[in-house]
């Protein structure tokens, strides 16, 4: 018996409203469809301006889709209605978004604690684990920062983990380290996929460099340019643990490299 | 101390200090030479015009030793503060309220919006005549004139709130309530800070001028009897007693203002 997926997406299609004195938008997503897995490590890639941001916003609730379906965990989300959304839904899909989004008043620490303050879940077993993320992240001694006094490096690994503290079973990430130097990336690449080893967690990853879809993902899929259709999948069987350094150096690695680039446009 | 201060510090100590000592004896040169333009204007225009500064002081001194001084200060430090309470908590209570019913707001802004311009002063005879000649009617004008900057404040404060702060407190639980005290309170504090430091000097103000017209009790109405019985040394007593209780209630917002907004990368120099 086949386990039924995690999430699934079915013909989801987004156009935003009008406004008045306007040509109705265009379709920016049109009748994709893909499915996640339990414990799946999920990249998707595509061209900037593809909709990937707008596809995570919807799995996560922030907004509604225009037609289709999207189903977490057999429950269906609210079409067209954004005033039912229920956003997180109830802290079981945890969102990394592009921008940091830190909190300017509160200090590195609070931030990551934020979470759990919200959600009453702050205590001496989750403070401790909140500060051995820190410490996993190198954020240890920034604890009394303020996010504007933090490097961007630094404010993405504080964004990271203020959602991985309170362990949601899905975490969506939106190109996280793309606006960081080859270096930071690469350290921040080895973080997540050594806190990834440690919990298993579901991860929808996505991002625009090739590279870093195939270092992370088990599967990677291609999405076309906008309106977002899928336009291809691949299966990524390059053992784990992986060396982010030397993925490209990895026999599979080529093969998988141009098939992806002959897709993406 | 904050991260400027610590910067300022490390810039240059002895020119720094330098600096602030120029500053300083500018202050002090500048009041002195207000005071000198004082004493020669009151000589120039005669005691039934202009109160001479020395009598002033003599005359503070006097009056704080009766006792009667501080009675009046306390009069009307009471019905500022009181009046400020209302019209401030009305002012942040109805932007928080309006933000859950978008298309309510859409309605009733024009005419909040309208209201804005009747001038308030105008509106004592008819409080007077509603609410009696006891402290009702003054509250009323104090509260109203603190209300409109907090609320346009909070109003706009609550506007300019980054939507994925939202998002993401959402994502993560928080409740409305919870994002309303959190996120969107926190954003607007600099918004409120600013509305604030027109707010408070206008309930002072307002409260004298309500004393003016009702009441035997408070500054205002130690500064209205002076005039009646030709005591200008009395008038101008009055003024510098207010004067120095915003000055007072000024430097206390901006010590507040420091230690809340301590979070922001920017220090501002703005410190009226």
């Amino acid at each position: 018996m086949a386990v039924p997926p995690l999430l699934e997406v079915r013909d989801l299609s987004k156009r935003f409203a009008t406004r008045a004195g306007r040509d109705p938008s265009s379709w920016v997503i049109q009748q994709l469809s893909f499915s996640v897995h339990d414990g799946e490590f999920l990249t998707i890639i595509g061209p900037s301006g593809s909709g990937k941001t707008t596809l995570l916003n919807m799995l996560a609730q922030i907004d509604s889709a225009s037609d289709g379906e999207v189903r977490f965990q057999s429950v269906t989300a609210p079409i067209n209605d954004p005033k039912a959304l229920n956003p997180g839904l109830s802290c079981k899909i945890g969102y990394v978004t592009q921008e940091d989004n830190l909190l300017p008043w509160r200090t590195t620490l609070e931030n990551v604690l934020f979470p759990l303050t919200v959600q009453g879940r702050l205590n001496e077993q989750t403070r401790a684990r909140a500060q051995m993320l820190i410490g996993a992240v190198g954020l240890t001694g920034f604890e009394k920062h303020y996010p504007h006094e933090l490097s961007g490096g630094m404010r993405k690994r504080a964004s990271l983990i203020r959602t991985l503290v309170y362990d949601p079973p899905v975490i969506l990430m939106d190109e996280p380290f793309g606006a960081l130097d080859a270096q930071t990336r690469t350290q921040l690449q080895e973080d997540l996929l050594r806190l990834w080893n440690l919990g298993r967690k579901t991860i929808v990853f996505v991002t625009h460099d090739i590279t870093e879809a195939i270092a992370l993902g088990d599967r990677t899929l291609v999405l076309s340019k906008s309106p977002a259709r899928i336009a291809g999948e691949h299966r990524n069987a390059i053992p784990r643990p992986r060396d982010i350094r030397g993925i490209m150096t990895h026999q599979d690695f080529p093969a998988l490299y141009q098939s992806i680039r002959a897709q993406v446009q | 101390m904050t991260s400027h201060e610590t910067a300022l510090d490390l810039a240059e100590p002895s020119q720094v200090k330098w600096r602030q000592c120029a500053v300083t004896a500018g202050r002090i040169g500048l009041a002195a030479l207000l005071l000198g333009a004082w004493k020669l204007g009151a000589d120039a225009a005669g005691p039934v015009y202009a109160a001479d500064p020395i009598k002033v002081l003599q005359r503070i001194v006097s009056d704080t030793a009766s006792g009667s001084l501080l009675r009046h200060i306390y009069v009307t430090l009471r019905l500022s503060a009181i009046g400020f309470a209302i019209g401030c908590a009305c002012g942040i209570a109805l932007p928080f309220l309006l933000r859950r019913m978008p298309r309510l707001t859409n309605a009733v802004e024009p005419y909040i919006m309208a209201s804005v311009g009747v001038p308030k002063y105008a509106l004592v005879p008819l409080f007077i005549l509603w609410f009696g000649i006891d402290d009702a009617p003054k509250l009323w004008l104090v509260g109203l004139l603190v209300f409109y900057p907090i609320f346009i404040a909070v109003f706009a404060g609550i506007r300019n709130v980054d939507r994925r702060l939202i998002d993401m407190a959402r994502v993560a639980g928080a409740s409305e309530a919870m994002i309303s005290r959190e996120v969107i309170w926190n954003s607007l504090l600099p918004f409120f800070f600013a509305a604030l430091k027109i707010a408070l000097p206008r309930a002072v103000s307002a409260a004298i001028i309500g004393e003016f017209l009702v009441g035997n009790e408070g500054l205002g109405y130690m500064i209205e009897s002076s005039r009646q019985s030709f005591d200008t040394t009395g008038v101008f007593t009055g003024i510098v007693v207010a004067t120095a209780l915003v000055l007072v209630i000024n430097a206390a917002l901006v010590r507040i203002d420091r230690r809340l907004n301590a979070w922001r990368p920017v220090e501002r120099h703005m410190e009226v």
